[in-house]
């Protein structure tokens, strides 16, 4: 990747600001200021094409889903009327971009952009609860070591030999009742322990170091030391863990709806739009199925190029 | 080796138990049960509800339920989940059923509440299906993803390499039910190149697994493999298209690394011919790594075709667990999860000591 060594640590100050600092200090002399850890990894994403043709991609898929339902001409909730009745319904045109669905032809276009709320709030959000119960369980385990660590690292193990989709399954057909926020919760409850295994080794390496050391001297309580001392340098590989966990987040949510075990079928979401256009599959009405998965597709190739990107970036270390 | 073998067993074990009561806990605290289609019945009374629960065993605690399951209560346990006495008596004629109520640890995966035949049968029936389907797509894949990833590893940086680079990110991007969705949408319902669904023809075809299937399989057998064909054409790639795309980055990797290594420079300096170098010395301990992979992905071929089965009707374990979910029955469930558990923690097994045998390097502590 880039070469780390040619990276400055420090930046050039702008004529104005050199001015504004020797206002207040007469005898300030370097032009240059120093850039923090985040101002350095902010630089090196920008330089990593992909990865900001991915965050492109990403947050243009959030804002679509954010505005995207406000600025249509269609209402997800009202049932269409169209001009001539198709059962297979049409296929992309002017007036439909996408096309028409089968049966009741709702407008393809408006079923992706609405379902593009709950695909990525489910998402991103279980990625997140999955990766803070993770970074604590495993913050917990790596620190305190001993007996704590061996029974937290066991339920890990058991976590993460269940066969997860038959469990997801299962869990949120007699759990789930469709609702947008308990499938956000099962997913969440099922992605931390990958996470907490992470976050524990970090943990383990970390506790020696010396300014843990000196924070135990200056009598630091121990719940300040996991947060305030330890966390804060064990955040990069967490932050690329919770962003890859939300592709796998995003393509079983999709799954487990399409199987009609997900959010209630009357809520959009890709995995729904997916579900309905099932029934008609024997039409032949390619439009319907292939825009919610497209919209999937780009989602999670965007969040994996940002994930490489950030992973190079807030690691200057990890060289290809 | 034989003691890290056994050592590694007796690990596993506590994991297992641990599973089970993991998901037994999910299955029975749940609201809902077997009794739950019932419920809408009108001609059914509450009384023969709770007779019913009382049969299969589901009033009593779920701890207690649990041990029945295991069949560790007592030396005749009560009924696991299964039905009384494993006989019974319909218009005077008294039936044996098949299958035994000992609890798992004795072998015995109890009975299916939904329609009453031994779970290790109806495995036994669908089993098959998952085989034929993931095996298929297996060995496809794994030859594919050898010749592709090598390749691209010998031509590096070549129009084939970064081809294959780029197909890998977009198949990792697939989900494998789109990639269904559309094949089916394209080649059965718009061209009508292949059948959409199932495994076989309905009434040119008998059923799969049935007598009289394997008796039209002896009577025509280029039909009946033609048929079985014909369906498997649009599963195997959804599954291959998806799954190469791991394994082939997988083995370039390895490939390049084995490339990278001292004795490859040392061979090509003897006047090793570019082909040997490749094949024999570069290839050969290139593998190693690649089999450990292979074997992970055994426990593929008994779950991992489930999300390809669903999509195309296939009559697999897939199948099965949804069907069974949906029922709530929990005796199929258990067992489909149990076997699927019990095999990924053998393929783990499988893959670390077959990897002691190719690489004597390896060593068991």
């Amino acid at each position: 990747m880039s070469d780390t060594e040619s990276t400055p640590i420090v930046r050039e100050l702008t004529p104005a600001e050199l001015e504004a600092i020797q206002l207040e200090r007469p005898d300030f002399e370097v032009q240059l200021q120093s850039l923090s850890q985040w101002q350095l990894a902010w630089r090196r994403f920008k330089r990593h094409r992909l990865a900001m043709v991915g965050a492109v991609l990403f947050l243009g898929m959030c804002a679509v889903a954010i505005v995207g339902p406000i600025l249509l001409p269609y209402n997800f909730y009202v049932i269409p009327t169209p001009d001539k009745v198709v059962y297979a319904g049409r296929p992309p045109s002017l007036a439909h971009p996408f096309g028409e669905t089968g049966g009741l032809q709702r407008d393809v276009l408006t079923l992706v952009v609405n379902g593009a709320r709950l695909s990525l709030l489910i998402g991103v959000g279980a990625s997140m609860v999955g990766a803070t119960l993770g970074a604590i369980v495993g913050g917990v385990a790596g620190y305190f070591g001993g007996w704590v660590d061996n029974i937290l690292m066991r339920i890990v193990d058991i976590m993460l030999s269940l066969p997860l989709l038959f469990v997801i399954l299962v869990v949120s057909k007699f759990l789930g009742s469709g609702s947008w926020y308990l499938i956000m919760l099962i997913f969440a409850i099922f992605s931390w322990p990958g996470i907490s295994r992470l976050v524990r080794s970090l943990f383990l390496s970390l506790r020696g170091e010396d300014y843990v050391d000196a924070a135990h001297a200056a009598g630091v309580g121990d719940a300040r030391i996991i947060f305030r001392h330890i966390l804060p340098n064990a955040m990069s590989p967490i932050i690329v863990a919770a962003t890859l966990s939300v592709v796998s987040v995003i393509i079983s949510e999709a799954f487990v709806s399409f199987l009609g075990f997900g959010v209630d079928v009357t809520q959009p979401t890709w995995g729904n739009v997916l579900s309905n256009s099932l029934n008609f599959i024997s039409l032949g009405n390619w439009w319907w199925p292939l825009f919610p998965g497209l919209a999937i597709v780009v989602t999670v190739l965007g969040i994996s190029f940002m994930g490489d990107g950030l992973r190079d970036a807030l690691d200057p270390r990890a060289k290809e | 080796m034989l003691k890290y073998a056994v050592r590694r067993i007796l690990q596993a074990i506590p994991v297992l138990i641990g599973i089970s009561i993991v998901i037994y806990s999910i299955l029975l605290i749940a609201p809902g049960g077997p009794e739950a289609r019932f419920a809408q019945n009108p001609r059914i009374t509450a009384e023969q509800i709770a007779a019913f629960r009382h049969r299969w065993g589901l009033d009593q605690p779920i701890p207690v339920q649990y041990c029945r399951w295991l069949g560790v209560c007592g030396d005749k346990p009560f009924l696991v989940n299964a039905l009384p006495g494993g006989t019974i008596e319909l218009a005077g004629v008294k039936i044996d059923l098949p299958g035994g109520d000992n609890g798992i640890l004795h072998g015995d995966l109890g009975f299916s509440t939904t329609d009453g035949r031994p779970v290790a049968a109806i495995i036994a029936d669908r089993l098959p299906a998952t085989l034929i389907l993931a095996g298929t797509a297996w060995v496809i894949w794994v030859i594919l993803a050898l010749i592709s990833g090598v390749y691209a590893a010998v031509k590096r940086y070549s129009f084939f390499d970064s081809a294959l680079t780029i197909f890998n990110y977009i198949g990792l991007a697939f989900p494998t039910f789109w990639l269904g969705i559309m094949l089916i949408t394209i080649f059965a319902g718009g061209l009508h190149w292949f059948p959409a669904g199932g495994m076989w023809t309905t009434r040119t075809v008998p059923p799969f697994g049935t007598p009289d299937y394997w008796a039209f399989f002896g009577a025509q057998p280029l039909t009946a493999l033609s048929d079985l064909g014909m369906h498997m054409i649009l599963p195997v790639i959804t599954l291959v298209a998806v799954s190469i795309a791991y394994d082939s980055r997988f083995v370039r990797s390895s490939m390049l690394d084995s490339l990278n290594q001292d004795y490859i420079r040392t061979a090509r300096a003897k006047g090793v011919p570019e082909r040997g170098v490749v094949f024999r010395h570069a290839l050969r301990n290139a593998l190693l790594p690649v089999i450990t992979n292979l074997g992970l992905e055994i426990p593929f071929l008994f779950t991992g075709a489930f999300v390809t089965e669903s999509i195309f009707g296939w009559p697999g374990m897939g199948a099965q667990f949804i069907q069974s979910t949906a029922n709530f029955d929990y005796p199929v469930l258990m067992g489909l999860l149990s076997v699927t558990a019990v095999v990924t923690v053998f393929a783990n097994l499988a893959a670390d000591l077959t990897y002691a045998i190719v690489d004597p390097r390896v060593k068991f502590d």
